[in-house]
């Protein structure tokens, strides 16, 4: 094990802490896992790209419950309006603001344990966490407390909802870990809108895993910003399982941080379920942005599309990883995934790999990778109407990425995160 | 406004213009014809300053200045337009944002005021009413998934917009039925104007029974062979370019232009 994992693991608590046992059992399965396996390594397949010397190096160091503030430190206006906002920091639960509509309820993590709410302990116990490439998920299980639990009744519309998420500087760095379920019942409609900004100066890391049940013919759109300071790790899962007729649209976008890794995927469970996964990421500097997106087709009739756009500059590093398997019996599912890249400067580097497997009848599939540069001709009919040289190729850039933001259902919110691309767009170099 | 002087340039490492000469005053139409291969469009891509066309030798003055020596923009800025054979497609930039984005780059450079989007709307839909086409192309990305027609159409109201005080239209009439082809070429009526300089170049007659040039010259082999009023474009027409290679300019009774430099 590294010298890191073996620190984290010292760090944990030596009890199951409190709460009902099969609380304190899943804990405890948790930190057997973590005990054994450690943190993933370059070793495992899913991990070969990202090492995690940097948090190491950082002397990172397990948070263990502390008070938080009554006030966040400094917070970064919200990309847009919601009905009912959260305010995340350090990991906890610290605010929550506006009026939830009616089906709507939102608790804390600890509130929900206490409370045994109907389908949590199924959800949590339905983690994956069998490889030894799970260590984050597993350190998250085996400190399993903070976080939150979202519910939407079955048939109604929980409108927006906002997590505003940050770390708070610190002299030490600090790994958080938080954990958000998300229910929704039969009929029920949830946007979630997440937005990750840390102060400057900031080397803490979060890992959140996020769990998510979508009912027959539910509705879940998922908005994830994250634009954390480039001393900042986040390490994030999610997890969505989809019943018959559900629907999940995911619309990510990473324009910071400095180790940044998204494991996310979609189970279709049910059948006609469409899974939808969009996402861009802007990098420059030495940020390092790794994002795998799998969908397991396991039901027939189901459609899924992996879109992601990258541009990486300076010396950044990419990693996309899209994965589809379309199951035994899955048969007539449609699968499309398209990854394409620009590289802008010679030191940066994106790696991307599709993957694809069939074991279904009469399915649609079709995947595509690509790293390229800019389209010179475009560049030139630019410029022969007078931007030059730079502004032609911000605004190509930023229009690539455009792609991923015009897909947003709500055109306004689609203007202001384009807006914000275009303000951190890497140059070429 | 314009001189060409013994213009020579190269594509790819091949001689294509060998020793063009050229004057354009304001408020004139020049019309440029030619076979195949003769170099037209290297002409436009030349003057527009697009990479990979290297000049070997001649001048470019424009306005009193040295056109060779500025970058593409700053030609824009001048007062250069190049209307494309083939106008690029652009997903993801809004027609109307590049517009204003470009239009408001070059009023920068000629220290102008910036226009603010709603004095932008007003002038878009002036140059709409002028040259009578509708608002659809506005809120599309540029070029993208436009017809032929659309797309030419979409580079006369860029021109309109950017109001350039030379035009170059670049084979504007391939790939356009008649209808298009009208729709066009009015709207380039539409814009002559006695400040402005077009150079219209094209392989067919046809576009210029719609845009009457002042005068017509003949490109062939890299070189003006020939100059004439309009109703030289109705001879080539009758007797196509074959009597170019039989050296038989004399018959179309046309005054021949005087090469500066032949090789």
């Amino acid at each position: 094990m590294s010298r890191l994992a073996t620190q984290l693991a010292a760090d944990l608590p030596g009890e199951s802490g409190s709460g009902l046992q099969w609380i304190r059992a899943l804990r405890d399965t948790g930190a057997r896992h973590f005990r054994k396996h450690g943190l993933p390594t370059r070793k495992d397949e899913a991990w070969k790209y990202t090492a995690l010397g940097v948090l190491e190096q950082g002397g990172l160091r397990l948070a263990t419950k502390t008070e938080p503030p009554s006030t966040p430190s400094s917070h970064s206006p919200p990309l847009a309006q919601a009905g009912f906002n959260l305010t995340m920091l350090d990991g906890q639960l610290l605010q929550q603001s506006g009026t939830p509509r009616a089906g709507l309820t939102v608790l804390s993590l600890a509130d929900a344990l206490s409370k045994d709410i109907n389908g949590l302990q199924v959800l949590l116990e339905s983690l994956p966490q069998g490889n030894s490439g799970d260590g984050f998920s597993a350190l998250n299980t085996a400190t399993l407390d903070s976080g939150v639990l979202v519910h939407v009744a079955a048939g109604t519309d929980g409108g927006r909802l906002m997590i505003n998420w940050s770390t708070q500087a610190r002299e030490k760095s600090l790994l958080f870990n938080t954990r958000v379920c998300v229910i929704l019942e039969p009929d029920a409609r949830l946007e979630l809108l997440e937005q990750f900004e840390s102060p400057q100066g900031n080397s803490n890391t979060c890992n959140i895993v996020l769990q998510a049940d979508l009912g027959e013919n539910a509705d879940l759109q998922h908005i994830r910003f994250q634009q954390e300071s480039e001393g900042a790790g986040l390490i994030t899962r999610t997890e969505v399982s989809q019943q018959t007729d559900s629907e999940y649209a995911y619309f990510g976008f990473d324009l910071g941080g400095g180790l940044v890794r998204h494991d996310l995927h979609a189970t279709l469970l049910g059948s006609g379920a469409k899974s939808d996964l969009s996402g861009a990421y802007l990098l420059d500097g030495k940020r390092h942005v790794d994002n795998h997106a799998r969908v397991d087709h396991q039901a027939a009739g189901g459609f899924s599309e992996q879109f992601f756009r990258g541009v990486a500059s300076g010396s950044a590093k990419a990693i996309f990883n899209t994965a589809v398997c379309v199951h035994p019996g899955a048969d007539e599912t449609e699968a499309r995934q398209s990854n394409a890249n620009i590289l802008l400067s010679a030191k940066a580097e994106i790696n991307t790999k599709p993957e694809l497997e069939i074991y279904a009848d009469e399915v649609i599939a079709s995947h595509g990778a690509t790293v390229g540069q800019l389209d010179e001709q475009a560049v030139f009919y630019l410029r022969s109407r007078g931007l030059n040289e730079q502004e032609a190729r911000q605004l190509l850039t930023t229009a690539f990425c455009r792609s991923v933001s015009d897909r947003l259902r709500d055109p306004q919110l689609g203007e202001v995160i384009s807006q914000r691309m275009m303000d951190v767009m890497p140059q070429a170099e | 406004m314009l001189r060409i002087t013994n213009l020579h340039a190269r594509v790819a490492g091949k001689e294509i213009l060998k020793g063009l000469s050229l004057e354009l005053k304001a408020g004139e139409i020049h019309a440029i014809m030619g076979p195949n291969g003769a170099g037209k469009s290297t002409l436009g891509n030349v003057l527009a300053g697009r990479e990979g066309y290297e000049v070997t030798d001649g001048e470019v003055i424009f306005n009193g200045k040295n056109l060779l020596e500025l970058e593409p923009e700053e030609r824009a800025c001048e007062g250069v337009f190049l209307a494309f054979q083939y106008p690029v497609e652009i997903p993801g930039v809004n027609n109307t944002y590049f517009l204003r984005a470009a239009l408001n780059a070059q009023r920068k450079y000629r220290g102008e005021e910036i226009l603010d989007s709603v004095g932008f709307l007003r002038l878009v839909r002036e140059k709409l009413k002028i040259l009578n086409i509708g608002d659809e192309l506005l809120h599309r990305a540029v070029n993208e998934g436009f017809s032929g027609g659309e797309k030419k159409r979409n580079e006369i109201f860029q021109m309109a917009v950017l109001e350039p005080s030379l035009a170059i239209l670049d084979e504007t009439d391939s790939g356009l039925d008649i209808d298009a082809l009208k729709t066009v070429a009015e709207g380039v009526n539409r814009l002559r104007s006695k400040d402005r300089g077009m150079i219209v170049v094209t392989h067919y007659q046809r576009l210029l029974d719609h845009i009457v040039p002042d005068r017509v010259h003949v490109l062939a082999d890299g070189q003006l062979v020939a100059t004439g009023g309009a109703d030289l474009a109705l001879k080539l027409e009758e007797q196509g370019y074959a009597w170019l290679e039989d050296g038989g300019i004399q018959t179309l009774n046309t005054d021949p232009v005087k090469q500066t430099a032949n090789p």
